[in-house]
């Protein structure tokens, strides 16, 4: 399991670096070659994420290192289903190094696989934690796409231009639906709550820090919807949400433990 | 006057709400919540400790500023729902009309119009004369978000502060009487399954005050046992100690169990003083014995500490499983320890729940109407196309442009 995730880390690595160079060059021969290798990443890494699956007799999200790799994961499949629906190349490159960096941050995490704890084995793990994984991958693309943004008007790229108001519709979209997926992880996790803990919500800092990050990503959705905000408002917007979900999933863990503090354990 | 009613009922000022809400959130999930006074002193020092405890920072989500923050944004909410929703109502109406009136958004070359409105069809939008529309349904999206909002936090406050909870304990074979007269018997406790996982079991019966509703159920974490206005939960365990008593005299016995310290005689005189339960012990080389109280390891060699006492004497002894100990015509044979349940009764209405669970229902489906729903009509004419959405539709747009390959492209 180590090889492969050490392969699928490479490889990952190797189809962003190309990806990179075939934006820069423009060249559609090295986009295929990355499409490629991030193919064969892919591939890796569902190998070692089903081989961890039967390992453990369970879905493979269960603690740290597993939701991160399954983060992981959902951005490279979503880049990739973007990728071949919208024929844009932007998203992929959106897309590779964040799958490369959070893959790259499970690396770091305890490994070993142990028995489920109780409290985690309900019928709604899979919804609420497979929701997560789609959401936090949806809103990380949208924030390399509000990077690429930022970037490209930082080299004077005009706001009006086509491809300018592409990426931030794009962004955009992926947050609806990532808000969506957000709202399920919420739901379901009350419910899981209720039944386990016997509260629904508890203030415990993984929920507070999923709700301030919902109330954000709500009031982006206002902003643009209402307020007309486009372009390098909502990119500005977009990345400091992204930072906010970033230290939902892994600054709440290891700065302020709670009743999620299992996500830790190895 | 109607100044302050327009801004209480404004957007801005929702967003105002919301922005409090995470900054507050934020927080109270920094500083510790609900810890003694002591604690904010060490953590932050005396001065900004007494700040902490007067502004109710140490019980942020229960302060007043807080619940009255969620109470204006449920008045704000409201009122903006309430008041858009006749406009809501009318949404397909109004992009109608604007298509109606516009200008041509794509000028069409003769020919062009047909193939669009075929494309519409395959598309199933509905048509009327030149206009089509569809995703009517979509208007009501964002007002269905908002009540939702609205119904999880009633519903969801209701839940959280209205319910009776009680956290009791029973031994296997009790039975628990609760105020309504419902009896909830524990039929036996577990605290591993077959393969060996830990998994706290406790196998509930309730009975309905009448005797007419009877349940059976296994009750973990995660499965707690749903009996008309009660749920039961598999909360924590102890561990209590059991003697069997045997009486010579007249062959009668007894099992009890042992959670406090309790004298165990016939004729309130004679018999066994039970102190305590100790988890384990280790013994010395002279022989003696030093006795575990932490129970981290559970109970792997329980022994009892028990006084004897017979005919005014009394002795200290250790008793370990198994063992008996005699006095008169009684026998006190100390067996094996057992775990048992502490249960949570919580009291609520099933209603209540209902409420919340359709709250939470109704937003994703909302959610989905508003993202995946936007309400559209275009207008198709020999010279042109208008399309007026009530949000920004790209797609579609892509997707009708005779030029494109039917593709939205960055
Ligand atoms: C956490 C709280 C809230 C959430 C999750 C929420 C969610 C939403 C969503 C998802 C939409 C539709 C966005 C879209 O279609 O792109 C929306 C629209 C809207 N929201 Fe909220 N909202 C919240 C609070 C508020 C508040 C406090 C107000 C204050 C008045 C408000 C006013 C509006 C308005 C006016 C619209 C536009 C409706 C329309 O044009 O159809 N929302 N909201």
């Amino acid at each position: 399991m180590n090889v492969l995730l050490l392969i699928s880390i490479l490889l990952y690595f190797a189809a962003m670096a190309v990806q990179f160079a075939a934006s820069a060059g423009k060249k559609a021969g090295l986009h295929r070659i990355a499409h490629g290798i991030l193919f064969a990443g892919l591939t890796a890494h569902t190998a070692m994420m089903v081989w961890r699956g039967i390992a453990a007799g369970r879905l493979p999200l269960a603690n740290q290192f597993e939701f991160a790799s399954g983060f992981a994961w959902a951005v490279a499949v979503i880049g990739i289903v973007l990728r071949a629906r919208l024929k844009q190349e932007a998203v992929l490159t959106a897309a590779l190094p964040a799958a490369f960096l959070i893959l790259s941050y499970a690396a770091f995490q305890p490994r070993e696989i142990r028995e489920l704890m109780p409290a985690l084995r309900s019928s709604w793990f899979g919804l609420h934690i497979g929701s997560a994984v789609l959401s936090y991958a949806s809103f990380a693309i949208s924030a390399g796409l509000a990077v690429t943004y930022l970037l490209r008007l930082r080299k004077g790229a005009s706001p009006e231009d086509g491809t300018m108001v592409r990426l931030d519709y794009v962004g955009y979209r992926l947050i609806c639906f990532g808000f969506l997926m957000l709202t399920v992880v919420i739901f379901s996790g009350a419910i899981w709550a209720e039944q386990a803990w016997s509260s629904w919500w508890s203030w415990d800092p993984k929920e507070t820090w999923a709700l301030i990050t919902w109330i954000f990503y709500a009031i982006y959705l206002h902003q643009r919807l209402r307020m007309k905000w486009r372009g390098k408002r909502m990119a500005i917007l977009a990345v400091i949400a992204i930072i906010l979900v970033l230290f939902t999933f892994a600054g709440v863990n290891w700065l302020l433990p709670g009743l999620h503090s299992y996500a830790t354990a190895g | 006057m109607k100044k302050v009613f327009l801004f209480l009922r404004s957007m801005r000022f929702g967003m105002i709400l919301l922005c409090l809400i995470m900054i507050l959130s934020l927080a109270g999930s920094l500083i510790p919540q609900g810890e003694e006074a002591m604690t904010y002193v060490r953590a932050y020092g005396a001065g900004a400790a007494s700040w902490i405890i007067r502004l109710g920072i140490d019980d942020l989500f229960h302060s007043w500023y807080f619940l009255l923050i969620m109470g204006l944004l449920c008045g704000n909410l409201l009122l903006c729902s309430i008041l858009r929703f006749p406009k809501t109502l009318r949404t397909m109406e109004g992009l109608k009309r604007q298509a109606k009136e516009a200008e041509w958004d794509h000028p069409l070359a003769p020919g062009q119009a047909e193939k669009i409105r075929d494309r519409l069809s395959a598309m199933h939008f509905r048509r009327d004369g030149n206009l089509y529309t569809a995703h009517g349904i979509g208007a009501y999206g964002s007002f269905l978000v908002h009540l939702s909002i609205l119904l999880i936090l009633l519903f969801g406050s209701l839940t959280l502060m209205t319910p009776k909870i009680q956290d009791l304990t029973v031994l296997p074979g009790d039975s628990l009487t609760l105020a309504d007269g419902t009896e909830v018997t524990c039929l036996s406790f577990r605290i591993e399954n077959e393969k060996g996982e830990l998994d706290y079991t406790s196998l509930l019966r309730a009975i309905s005050p009448g005797g007419d509703r009877e349940k059976e159920q296994e009750v973990r974490v995660n499965e707690p046992l749903r009996f008309g206005q009660y749920k039961i939960y598999q909360q924590t365990y102890g561990t209590a100690g059991r003697v069997l008593i045997q009486n010579e005299g007249n062959g009668a016995e007894e099992t009890l169990y042992l959670t406090e310290p309790a004298f165990l005689s016939i004729d309130s005189r004679n018999g066994v003083y039970f102190q305590t339960l100790y988890p384990g012990y280790i013994q010395e080389e002279d022989g003696s014995y030093t006795l575990i109280t932490s129970t981290a390891m559970g109970y792997a060699d329980p022994v009892y500490s028990v006084q004897s006492i017979s005919e005014g004497s009394s002795a200290s002894v250790l008793a370990f499983p198994g063992e008996t100990i005699r006095i008169g015509e009684i026998s006190f044979i100390f067996l094996e320890p057992e775990e048992y349940p502490g249960l949570r009764i919580k009291t609520l209405s099933p209603f209540l729940y209902g409420g919340l669970y359709f709250g939470f229902g109704l937003i994703v489906a909302a959610l989905y109407l508003c993202f995946f729903h936007t309400p559209v009509c275009v207008r198709v004419e020999e010279e042109g196309v208008v399309i007026r959405a009530s949000k920004e539709v790209p797609e579609l747009r892509a997707q009708l442009d005779e030029s494109g390959q039917g593709e939205f492209s960055i």
